[in-house]
């Protein structure tokens, strides 16, 4: 019995380096499958990893349960992969696996995971700070009349959206309290349109001074806007937030959401590709270096966070293009 | 008795089709994928499989007496939160082996005392086990997220992580907790007085009755017990990911439904067996595994475990045409 492990291993170690020898390979999890947003990142996976001549994957769950997403990781671990991408659920839960992965060799690139400490380079194409404050900013604006405004995460064990909304809630109570008040706490429905909507029905029905959702959540101001449009509210009740352009582009246009600010999924995925072929290939990520998608970037080597601003402002002149493109 | 009749009848008449199935599904890939049969692929699945096997263990017996438990996974949640609160209160990451088997204790007193809860609703008030079972899942649910506030605990203790990623002589320590179980599970239902009471309530609750089986007893302590195991599955996804957070998991629900239909359980109650169960578990994660390793879809791996539902149903009823047809020729 005890010999087995020992060949078992060699096995692997064969399997790994006949796999290491061919062509970098790399495998993608994001937090689920099958919507807008995770079909174009896969899009860009797919085209920046035809440009490098590598091979990558993207796994999307069937729902978004860290639980699946740690099953997928062991996958792609056996597989002997050269380079693991992930978009956590939970950072927390992901780390013993993401350990695994290392202590094998693998490099690991994250996007949206800036708590995350099992990685060689976390990346955001948009600061926390920065994201949160430009969407406020935009409310504030819009508003004409006292009122309260609703905020919305993906869930509430979301660090980023959490840390968008606490930007965003700050600045707006720095800058703008004699207009917008907030209405209750947080609500983490933003991943689901059905419960972004249902969620925003109850809020006008029992806010008749509601002015405004802040929804940070890939699904969050459709659902909002639906239920806006159903109410006819629109111009009176303002819909913020990063959202799939091609989703949203006739709400958009219906003045039902108001406008928003986000990052490429698409440029999102390509640049998980572009880092993992440069760590694969030993080049140093420092200050200054100038990554293809992220512009020149000063990595704070503590924490592995990259964190750049690359926001693209989703509004009637740019949300056809932008649909265009497929997002 | 010939040979042919004698495997079965001491197998159970699903094992062998079913050990069929999954000797088809490991040719299929290991012909689609090199990397199928290594060993890194076969430690891999043996480290996945454990959780969603205990939480079938739990959902098993319940659906043996006719019942069924949809409160597994926030049972199992609700146990890793007592583990997970007990370690915090002695210090997180250097917390001592004794602060953990405390917690392990409440843990499995959560676990029992959410299932016996359910167990009496259903033997002393008469109320059908999904109804019970899903007003305690949802009241689970809102109690975990209460205390949490949605959010995960983490940072345990190192020697935790031996339960979740360690390997005894080469086993996977989640794999070896599973196949006790599983063990114990087997001997429960074949050798005990309450594995009889559970066939019997399962198959008929009123005869029973009359022929002076506990009946109540019996449900509560079926509850219970599927409590018991579901904590045990906490504690292992406590370890595995080392955090406890209340939506853990929720997506392995239906497919413990799954495996034990698969595994030829009968959806009436009062027949079936653990060990066709622990290969359809086999089959699903061979399944699940095979398919991510050639790169499909995870969607599509979904739909194949429904096809492939879809598929032994019908060659069960083949099968039993066929020996129907066997017994009158005779």
């Amino acid at each position: 019995m005890k010999k087995f492990p020992n060949a078992a291993a060699a096995v692997a170690l064969a399997a790994c380096a006949s796999a290491a020898s061919a062509e970098t390979t790399m495998g993608i999890v994001v937090k689920i499958g099958g919507i807008p947003w995770f079909n174009a990142m896969e899009e860009g996976i797919k085209e920046r990893a035809a440009e490098l001549g590598v091979s990558a994957e993207m796994i999307g769950p069937t729902s978004a349960d860290p639980a699946l997403q740690v099953r997928a990781i062991e996958d792609l671990i056996a597989k002997g992969v050269d380079v693991i991408g992930v978009v956590p659920n939970d950072e927390a839960a992901l780390e013993p696996v993401l350990k695994k992965a290392m202590d094998a060799g693998i490099k690991v690139v994250a996007h949206e995971g800036p708590g995350l400490n099992n990685v060689d380079w976390n990346f955001e194409l948009a600061s926390a700070d920065g994201f949160g404050e430009a969407h406020a900013e935009l409310l504030c604006e819009k508003t004409d009349e006292p009122g309260k405004y609703a905020v919305y995460v993906g869930s509430l064990t979301v660090p980023l959206h959490n840390a968008w909304a606490d930007a965003g809630i700050k600045w707006i109570a720095e800058n703008c309290a004699d207009k917008l008040q907030p209405v209750g706490d947080r609500y983490g429905v933003a991943e689901s349109v059905d419960d972004s909507r249902s969620t925003a029905l109850d809020l006008i029905a029992a806010n008749p001074d509601l002015r405004g959702f802040l929804a940070f959540g890939s699904q969050g101001p459709i659902g909002a806007g639906r239920a806006i449009e159903e109410r006819r509210l629109a111009g009176k009740v303002h819909v913020m937030g990063p959202f799939s352009p091609g989703q949203g582009q006739k709400l958009l246009k219906n003045d039902v959401i108001s406008g928003g600010f986000m990052w490429n999924p698409a440029e999102a995925g390509r640049v998980f590709v572009t880092m993992g072929n440069m760590l694969v290939n030993g080049d140093e990520i420092t200050s200054g270096t100038e990554i293809e998608g992220l512009g020149v970037v000063e990595p704070d080597a503590a924490t592995r966070n990259i964190i750049t601003d690359n926001l693209l402002e989703i509004n009637k002149s740019t949300v056809d293009e932008l649909a265009a493109k497929g997002l | 008795m010939s040979l042919r009749d004698r495997i079965p009848a001491a197998l159970g008449a699903e094992t062998l089709p079913l050990l069929g199935f999954l000797g088809v599904v490991f040719l299929a890939f290991s012909l689609a994928t090199p990397l199928f049969l290594t060993g890194a692929n076969l430690r891999s699945m043996a480290f996945q499989m454990p959780v969603l096997g205990l939480l079938t263990l739990a959902m098993l017996v319940p659906i043996l007496s006719g019942g069924l438990n949809l409160a597994i996974i926030y049972q199992a949640n609700i146990s890793g939160l007592a583990l997970a609160w007990v370690l915090i209160q002695f210090g997180g990451p250097d917390a001592s082996i004794g602060a953990f088997v405390l917690g392990t204790a409440l843990a499995v007193l959560a676990g029992a005392a959410s299932g016996a809860a359910m167990g009496a609703v259903v033997a002393y008030v008469g109320a059908h086990p999904i109804l019970v079972s899903l007003a305690m899942m949802i009241f689970l649910r809102g109690l975990g997220e209460f205390l949490t506030r949605g959010g995960d605990i983490s940072g345990f203790p190192e020697f935790m992580n031996v339960l979740g990623h360690g390997s005894l002589i080469g086993v996977p320590v989640p794999m070896v907790v599973f196949i006790l179980a599983a063990i114990l599970w087997h001997i429960m239902l074949k050798r005990s007085r309450h594995g009889f009471s559970v066939y019997m309530v399962g198959s008929n609750i009123q005869a029973s009755e009359y022929s002076g089986i506990p009946t109540r007893r019996t449900l509560v302590l079926i509850y219970a017990i599927s409590g018991v195991i579901c904590a045990v599955a906490g504690l292992v996804m406590a370890a595995r990911f080392n955090s406890v957070r209340v939506g853990h998991g929720e997506a392995l629900l239906l497919v413990t439904v799954l495996a034990c239909f698969l595994g030829g359980i009968d959806p009436f109650g009062g027949f079936g067996r653990v060990l066709p169960v622990a290969i359809a578990l086999m089959i699903l994660q061979a399944l699940s595994s095979g398919l991510n390793l050639i790169g499909a879809n995870q969607h599509l791996s979904t739909a194949v475990w429904g096809l492939f539902l879809i598929a032994v149903m019908a060659l069960r009823w083949v099968g039993m045409r066929w020996r129907d047809r066997q017994r009158k020729g005779t």
